[in-house]
């Protein structure tokens, strides 16, 4: 017998995971506090001057919430992480800790729309400069290194694009150059894949989609892998704390001053609802993925869909790249096209089980139309960067019975 | 020999390195405490290599912003 668990399904039980050895309780202990007590002004200077370890205040550090990163650092085999309010939380402390005015960013051009916006709209006012290449051309990325790259960043799996980058070929040019490689690993979770493994050197969830699982809570979190050596000249910066600390300068920046100044710390009770959803993280995938594979081939099938896009169908461009990367599975959301806009409203409109909302990654099946809704802001240009046209309709994959979520379709589709 | 730990006279077996230093003291997270010896600040490298003496005085520090967490 292996002494640690070989298979997520067992990690994410039991990975960090310990019952509470002051009162034995097995579920987290949500330490709802914002501050936290010293006996003496003596011990609590100690803490404040750096000589002791402790909690001080909740935006900075909660116990309910390193319990959390305690639980995703192991999972994802890392060194250390540090949770957010957000997974937009999570990728602005990211960037705002790496690069500064004048400095720029390499993005693939399927991102995400909020980060897209982040990105171009928000740190672009503060002199970050962010160049948008073809997500899945490892070359381009390479192309658009110069000397004030500070950062590179894709998401394993575009949404709603659903394009796969190839990760190791990236993770290349950014060690070639130096430059941090950040994989936004939301879609694909660490059961379908440890971007560690393939040369990551940040890892950022939106915690609110997959690991949480049943909406009802947002978050985010960041992981560094431990795989950067922050000494690089890139990031003078960091280079006092490197000589102090070595390679946790980074999560030390991050948490004593990027995320302390920001304030978007994750709250404990939010913590507290991620740890039960990572629990079942592991069996959940399994189930989103089969159905989506399930979903995907009948959709095709369908005579009113004219294109269907998942990752894990013989016609998706990244197909065989996405059986490598993430080991046959494929995640749990795809789109569909139909004949044009009023089409996909009638359908949205038509389902009687699949929820219309802003979200994936709940145990719920979810539907939305991407281009009226999170994609409204975007140019017609970067929505076709995206791959969202008028008549795309997004769905995120729940784990209901697959039959009964294919009913469902099958008899809105019938009424359009 | 006799050292100065965070302001306090302590009695330590000769010819301590830091990381037995640390394993001795039972310093607390010792993946995240910086060590000052007599006003410098030590990289991390050199931990292994610096050897204590008599009279250094030694400091114990967290770069953490005031919370433990990582």
């Amino acid at each position: 017998m292996h002494a640690q668990p070989q298979h997520m399904d067992t990690r994410v039980l039991h990975d960090a995971v310990k019952p509470d050895p002051e009162t034995g309780a097995t579920t987290p202990t949500i330490v709802q506090s914002t501050a936290f007590a010293y006996e003496t002004a003596e011990s609590l200077e100690a803490v404040f001057s750096g000589r002791e370890p402790g909690y001080v205040y909740s935006r900075i550090a909660n116990p309910t919430v390193t319990q959390f990163e305690r639980r995703i650092t192991a999972l994802e085999a890392a060194q250390g992480a540090l949770a957010c309010a957000s997974g937009m939380a999570a990728i602005s402390a990211t960037a705002l800790a790496l690069a500064g005015t004048g400095d720029e960013i390499i993005a693939g051009n399927s991102l995400f729309g909020g980060t897209h916006s982040l990105f171009s709209r928000t740190l672009s006012r503060y002199g970050i400069v962010t160049r948008f290449v073809q997500a899945t051309d490892a070359n381009a990325y390479r192309k658009a290194i110069t000397d004030r790259t500070r950062l590179i960043f894709v998401e394993s799996i575009g949404n709603p694009k659903l394009d796969v980058p190839d990760l190791a070929a990236i993770a290349g040019v950014a060690h070639e150059h130096g430059v941090v490689f950040a994989v936004d690993n939301t879609l694909a979770t660490p059961v379908l894949l440890r971007p560690k493994t393939i040369g990551a050197n940040l890892v950022i969830h939106s915690t609110s989609k997959f690991i949480n699982g049943h909406g009802h809570a947002i978050g985010g979190i960041i992981v560094d892998c431990g795989t950067f050596d922050w000494s690089s000249p890139r990031y003078a910066h960091l280079h006092p704390l490197h000589k102090r600390i070595g390679n946790l300068a980074f999560l030390s920046y991050l948490r004593s001053q990027v995320v302390r100044d920001l304030g978007c710390c994750l709250s404990p009770f939010n913590a507290f609802l991620m740890m039960i959803g990572v629990d079942t993280l592991a069996i959940r995938m399994e189930r989103h993925c089969a159905n989506a594979g399930q979903v995907a081939q009948f959709l095709a099938g369908h005579p009113r869909v004219d294109r269907v896009r998942y990752p894990g169908r013989p016609d998706h461009p990244d197909q065989a790249l996405a059986q490598r990367q993430f080991g046959g599975r494929y995640g749990a959301v795809l789109t569909l096209e139909l004949a044009d806009r009023t089409s996909c409203f009638r359908f949205i409109n038509g389902l009687k089980r699949a929820r219309n909302l802003a979200n994936i990654g709940e145990v719920r099946t979810l539907v939305i139309h991407p281009a009226s809704t999170f994609c409204r802001e975007m140019s017609v240009e970067d929505r076709a960067a995206v791959g969202v046209s008028d008549n795309l309709v997004r769905l995120s994959i729940g784990i209901e019975h697959p039959d009964d979520i294919i009913s469902d379709l099958e008899q809105s589709l019938a009424m359009i | 020999m006799k050292l100065t730990i965070n302001g306090e006279t302590k009695d330590l077996p000769d010819g301590l390195a830091i990381p037995a230093l640390l394993e001795h003291q039972k310093v607390k997270m010792p993946d995240m405490v910086s060590v000052e010896v007599n006003g410098e600040i030590l990289e991390r490298k050199q931990f292994e290599t610096t050897i204590l003496k008599d009279g250094d005085r030694v400091e114990f520090l967290y770069f953490m912003g005031g919370g433990a967490g990582l």
